[in-house]
């Protein structure tokens, strides 16, 4: 019997206000997103430097995160250069934490009683971060909705205690909740706003920037002054300005990479120079905080 | 009798950190019971679920009797605090102390005497270093702890004979508990003994045995693929994969869209396998049908698994088909330039210069396998642009099959398309073999050229560490020869190998890579012998005199020793290799002072003169055989000396008091040594 109260569709904000309720009772700071360009919420300062350290810290924000390479001028359903990412980081790691996920999933209308959820090995690495943890993907019905992270290594050094962090894709996770196969359908608000009103001239002209018009001449410039500036801070031991810093040249390394002018052999190489200014600016950070 | 219960109840532990800590820990309880001198039943079982690792071992004896020792403490001479020490950890006074000498000085001795010891207290006393020793391939840590487990350690159960076991483990205290939600790590619920455990979860639907999870998997399946006239491939590491991400397993059979199987059907197969952990299925015809299984970790009661799982397969079949269509058009010919834009190796140049090289040797394989030059060099040319398309960045791991694919879409040779596709086969011992000759030349030069590039720029493996996979890379090649028959001068190739990097400007020690190289692939052909079950003496012989050009005949004979070493013709064989060779063994001179022949006018009976004529009929065999030698008949030719050396052996002393007609002897001895050498050096064979 099909039930006569039409069950209402979680729209996409409101699942990021539910998230943002649920981890604000956990006793997460619920923060704002940070105001520069950045990978993945992992890279908000809440994150990377807080981690870092003894001091325990819990967080819950959302972050929108570039991805230049994956734009697809807005005409692939799945793939976007700019998507959001629903960031969760405690310290130490809670001994209840899965059953606080799940139950975060609960918040947003996934029972997990009723859904195939598998946690699926996945150990995590970023180069640029000098960053490793231990963890999985989070399947829901077969689709990657979260990463579910420890941290074990952050900014080059061993993470004492240990950091978990929980991130949601959030357009993934809302296709799956309202059972959408594009991600420009998704339903932004209960006004009936989509995905598509709201992101997909970005994507279409961000795409046509990313891959065709970005000044690669200047970025490269921009990078080397980036860089040096970050060395600078470093020296005067200011670490937050420097990370800023250091996040700047990572997104423009990005930008030159999808525009694909950086080779193999050097893409190693940037790689390795942005891990380093992570692993100086680390090192300051811990140094302030004790 | 009693029984002993232990589950380690975790968060997800991948699967194959699950079946690395099941057989670890079935080791290390195993030591312990015979260490200890405690019976248990042998036929006990490790199981594991992605949260619960569970040992249960049962008939262990409540008591065990320690016969009396005697304990030896410190030297006499040692401080005071020694003896004290002592005494105190053996529970005992001064008394009962007594003094002894020994080979090292006097010391101080206890004796212990017999007694009774509850095996529960030796198991409370022990269990935490049984389980410190389980090694992981990779751990972690979590929170505030110190311990290192595959994922986050929650709680420990452990009962004996009815009992809980009270120890420590780090952070954890053992207790008769575990939770009964492993998603919520709530209900926990209290346990006695490993039956009513197994009963509890299987009324749940959860089973805790991940060979019956394997077994329900397979019936489950089989029965589906029998209705529908379908068949699975067989994919054990799939399977082992499945069974242990999963407690309560329930097959599913889903369907993707007809159209998506126009894409090459290997891009499908991966997605299905690798990414999804999806069992695919086939036709009688062994074609890919639209139809998969997915295992899911719960009843779909409401057809929320089904349908997401399909959307999921359908995204990601999306991408694949848009890169597949893309792909397929942009010319390969075209695009051999843009290797130069891609680093083969840091020292060794771009991919643009691997395929030139490529191109040359193998171009100089071909006048060897009698095939043609042109299509060998277009093969090479193309072999590597795959590597530059959206397919392989999305697959990595179909590199060389998308190349074959786009080169077949492109209309190229047919032979081209498939060595394009088989280069880099086979990738270790359990992989498929290129069989036809281009694939086999391609995948040569490809190996070659990487091998002594590698060694060029010094990057060979050491005994703990292979980043680049090099060992791998070697023993795929001497499959390749092997394997496959062939007769190649390997030496010269690797010689011809430098000079095509020499050309290119690298100058490497030749010398050096010819001997190292040549050493490390001759080690490889001897792990690959070990593989194939061949007698360790037999595989330390076996290139004995056989250099690099000669493995596959290194190969051959061993394996064909192998077989007959115990039928007759080897028997008889070594028998008569080691009679003769132990005499001349006491006769330490022989070696430096042999001539190397005897002299027949010195002979003073029948037995040496046809000994002698047998050996010089072998030698003449020996030399009539061409490079078509069979292996048997030569053992059984060698076999045949059989009468001649006993009859010599039983009617001549060696040892004459003539000292001249002594050492003819040896020196007769000693040439049917050095014939049977022709073979094999049986010399380190035990007899």
């Amino acid at each position: 019997m099909v039930s006569k109260i039409k069950k209402k569709i979680l729209s996409f904000q409101d699942t990021i206000f539910n998230l943002q309720k649920y981890w604000s009772k956990k006793g997460c700071v619920i923060l704002q997103p940070y105001d520069l360009e950045v990978g993945a919420g992992t890279f908000h300062p809440a994150t990377t430097l807080r981690s870092l350290g003894p001091k325990p810290w819990k967080t819950a924000y959302v972050q929108p995160s570039r991805r230049p390479t994956d734009g697809r001028y807005g005409d692939n359903p799945n793939r976007l250069q700019h998507y959001y990412q629903f960031q969760v980081l405690i310290k130490p790691s809670p001994k209840e934490i899965k059953k606080m996920y799940f139950n975060s999933l609960s918040s947003i209308g996934i029972n997990h009683e009723e859904h195939d959820i598998r946690f699926v090995e996945d150990d995590w690495e970023s180069p640029t971060l000098g960053a490793a943890g231990l963890g999985w993907e989070v399947w829901c019905d077969g689709m990657e909705v979260t990463q579910f992270t420890y941290f074990q290594q952050m900014a080059g050094v061993e993470c004492k205690p240990v950091s978990v962090e929980i991130t949601y894709g959030l357009e993934r996770l809302c296709m799956f909740i309202q059972n959408k196969k594009s991600v420009f359908d998704l339903i932004w608000n209960d006004e009936g706003i989509t995905y598509k009103d709201v992101f997909h001239q970005s994507e279409k002209e961000f795409s046509a920037y990313n891959f065709e018009y970005a000044n690669t001449d200047n970025l490269f410039k921009i990078f080397e002054m980036l860089e040096e500036e970050t060395k600078l801070l470093v020296e005067k031991k200011i670490s937050l300005p420097a990370y800023d810093q250091c996040l700047k040249c990572s997104h423009v390394f990005n930008i030159l990479d999808a525009r694909g002018v950086i080779s193999v052999a050097q893409r190693a190489e940037y790689i390795a120079r942005i891990r380093e200014l992570t692993k100086s600016i680390g090192k300051v950070w811990i140094e302030s905080q004790s | 009798m009693s029984e002993l219960f232990v589950e380690l109840f975790s968060e997800e532990i991948p699967a194959r950190l699950q079946i690395n800590a099941r057989n670890e820990l079935k080791k290390n309880i195993k030591n312990f019971f015979i260490d200890n001198q405690i019976k248990f039943n042998e036929n006990f079982n490790v199981y594991s679920t992605p949260n619960r690792l569970v040992l249960h071992v049962d008939k262990i004896p409540n008591e065990i009797k320690l016969s009396s020792e005697e304990i030896k403490g410190p030297n006499v001479n040692a401080p005071e605090k020694a003896l004290e020490g002592f005494i105190r950890s053996n529970n005992t006074t001064l008394e009962k102390i007594f003094k002894k000498n020994t080979e090292k000085g006097e010391f101080y001795f206890f004796n212990k005497k017999s007694r009774k010891i509850k095996v529960s207290d030796l198991l409370e006393k022990n269990l935490s270093e049984i389980l410190k020793k389980i090694t992981w391939n990779k751990s972690m840590k979590w929170a505030n702890y110190d311990l290192y487990w595959g994922r986050p350690l929650k709680s420990i159960l452990a009962i004996f004979n009815k009992k809980p076991l009270n120890f420590d483990f780090n952070h954890i205290n053992s207790s008769n508990k575990t939770f009964i939600d492993k998603s919520l790590e709530e209900g926990m619920k209290i346990f006695n003994d490993f039956h009513s455990y197994l009963k509890f979860f299987k009324q749940k639907g959860i089973l805790i045995d991940q060979d019956l999870r394997k077994k329900i998997i397979q019936n489950k399946i089989d029965e589906i693929i029998n209705k529908k006239n379908l068949k699975i491939e067989q994919n054990d590491r799939l399977i082992d994969e499945i069974v242990n991400i999963v407690e309560k397993p329930a097959v599913i059979v889903c369907d993707f869209d007809k159209k998506f199987l126009n894409i090459p059907s290997e891009i499908l197969i991966t997605t299905m396998q690798s990414h999804q952990k999806y069992l695919p299925t086939f036709d009688k015809k062994n074609n890919l049908t639209n139809n998969f299984f997915v295992v899911s970790d719960i009843k779909d009661t409401k057809g929320f698994v089904k349908l997401g799982n399909e959307r999921v397969i359908e995204a990601r079949l999306n991408d694949a088909e848009f890169f597949w269509e893309k792909n397929k058009t942009q010319n390969l010919v075209k695009q051999v330039d843009k290797l130069k834009n891609i680093n083969y190796f840091k020292g060794l140049g771009s991919y643009f210069d691997k395929i030139q090289r490529m191109r040359k040797l193998s171009s100089l394989i071909s006048d060897d396998f009698l095939i043609s030059k042109d299509k060998i060099e277009i093969a090479s040319s193309i072999c590597k642009v795959d590597l530059m398309s959206d397919l392989v960045g999305e697959f990595p791991e179909l590199q060389g099959i998308v190349g074959g694919h786009l080169a077949r879409f492109q209309g190229f040779d047919k032979e081209v398309c498939l060595a394009v596709s088989e280069q880099y086969l086979p990738n270790g011992m359990e992989s498929k073999l290129p069989k036809k000759m281009y694939s086999v030349a391609l995948s040569l030069s490809d190996k070659l050229d990487s091998l002594v590039g590698f060694f060029g720029i010094n990057l060979k493996p050491t005994s703990s560490k292979d980043p680049y996979a090099i060992r791998r890379m070697a023993i795929s090649l001497v499959r390749l020869i092997v394997e496959n028959e062939i007769k190649i001068k390997l030496k010269d190739l690797i010689v011809y190998t430098c000079s095509v990097y020499r050309d290119q400007g690298y100058e490497f020690d030749i010398k050096k890579i010819q001997n190292e190289l040549s050493d490390f692939i001759i080690e490889r052909l001897k792990n690959y012998l070990k593989e194939k079950k061949i007698r360790q003496d037999i595989i330390e012989s076996s290139t004995f005199l056989l250099g690099l050009d000669d493995i596959l005949k290194a190969y051959k004979k061993s394996i064909c020793l192998n077989k007959n070493i115990k039928r007759e013709i080897g028997f008889e064989t070594i028998a008569a290799y080691k009679r003769s060779s132990n005499i001349l063994n006491t006769e330490e001179k022989m070696s430096t002072e042999s001539l190397g022949f005897a002299d027949p006018g010195l002979f003073k009976n029948d037995y040496e003169k046809k000994l002698y004529k047998k050996i010089n009929d072998i030698r003449k065999y020996f030399l009539s055989i061409g490079k078509d030698e069979n292996y048997e008949e030569s053992l059984k030719i060698l076999s045949s000396i059989k009468n001649e050396v006993n009859d010599f052996f039983d009617n001549v002393i060696v040892n004459d008091e003539d000292i001249i007609i002594k050492k003819n002897r040896l020196e007769l001895l000693n040439m049917l040594c050095k014939t049977f050498d022709n073979y094999f050096n049986f010399s380190k064979i035990d007899a």
